[in-house]
């Protein structure tokens, strides 16, 4: 990845993290003094290197792994704020990367059944459910939204 | 990825189409601490696909399911 690339990916998770809200392709340019257009090429560099998830072929970012830039089935509260993260890994994965405890708090994907998991000290606490992932790994980013 | 409130859940939402991996919540927790502890380190830099791979394989979870490339 290029070093360019790689700052751009930290400013926008560092601002993500900063405010909730994604970066848009402007906040990058105005960061980075780049136009636009070199602004929303970066973004889709860093797409297509499965640094950040572009919502669909618009310049939008849905997500920062383990967030998600968009309200989900998954909430996360973690560092006194609440998340929205992308699956079961990607919630506690909001943990690890806040370096907090937290609380996950979803649905049965069968029955639809609330789930709630406390993460405390890097262990979840007090649960009976499973956990299940039924795309395998080296097809994990063909389709990553429903991975 | 998703959790799951017992096997029987599990076994109704495949509804016959093949299973993929499960594992206990307390493996994919500790797995989403060692493959995202740094995600947000002022020097992060991208793993590489063999760093990715020894922490798959250093809980366990090996074989061609979880292969990453």
């Amino acid at each position: 990845m290029h070093e360019l690339d790689v700052r751009i990916r930290n400013f926008l998770y560092r601002r993500f993290v900063e405010s909730g809200r994604a970066p848009h392709a402007p906040d990058v340019a105005r960061e980075f003094e780049l136009s636009r257009e070199a602004a929303g090429a970066a973004l889709r560099r860093l797409h297509d290197a499965h640094a950040l998830v572009l919502e669909g072929d618009v310049l939008e970012i849905r997500m920062l792994n383990p967030f998600s830039c968009v309200p989900s089935a998954w909430r996360v509260d973690a560092g006194g704020r609440t998340w929205y993260s992308n699956c079961a890994w990607d919630s506690f994965a909001i943990c690890a990367a806040l370096h907090s405890d937290g609380r996950i708090e979803t649905s049965c994907a069968d029955c639809g059944e609330s789930l709630a998991i406390d993460v405390r000290d890097q262990r979840p606490v007090q649960h009976n459910c499973l956990f299940h992932v039924l795309v395998p790994a080296r097809h994990w980013w063909d389709d990553i939204v429903f991975t | 990825m998703n959790l799951f409130r017992s096997e029987e859940h599990l076994e109704r939402w495949l509804a016959g189409r093949e299973p993929g991996a499960t594992t206990s919540v307390d493996t994919v927790c500790a797995l989403a601490h060692a493959w995202y502890a740094d995600r947000l380190d002022p020097d992060w830099r991208p793993h590489t696909l063999e760093q990715n791979q020894s922490i798959l394989r250093s809980l366990g979870l090996t074989g061609e399911f979880w292969q990453l490339g």
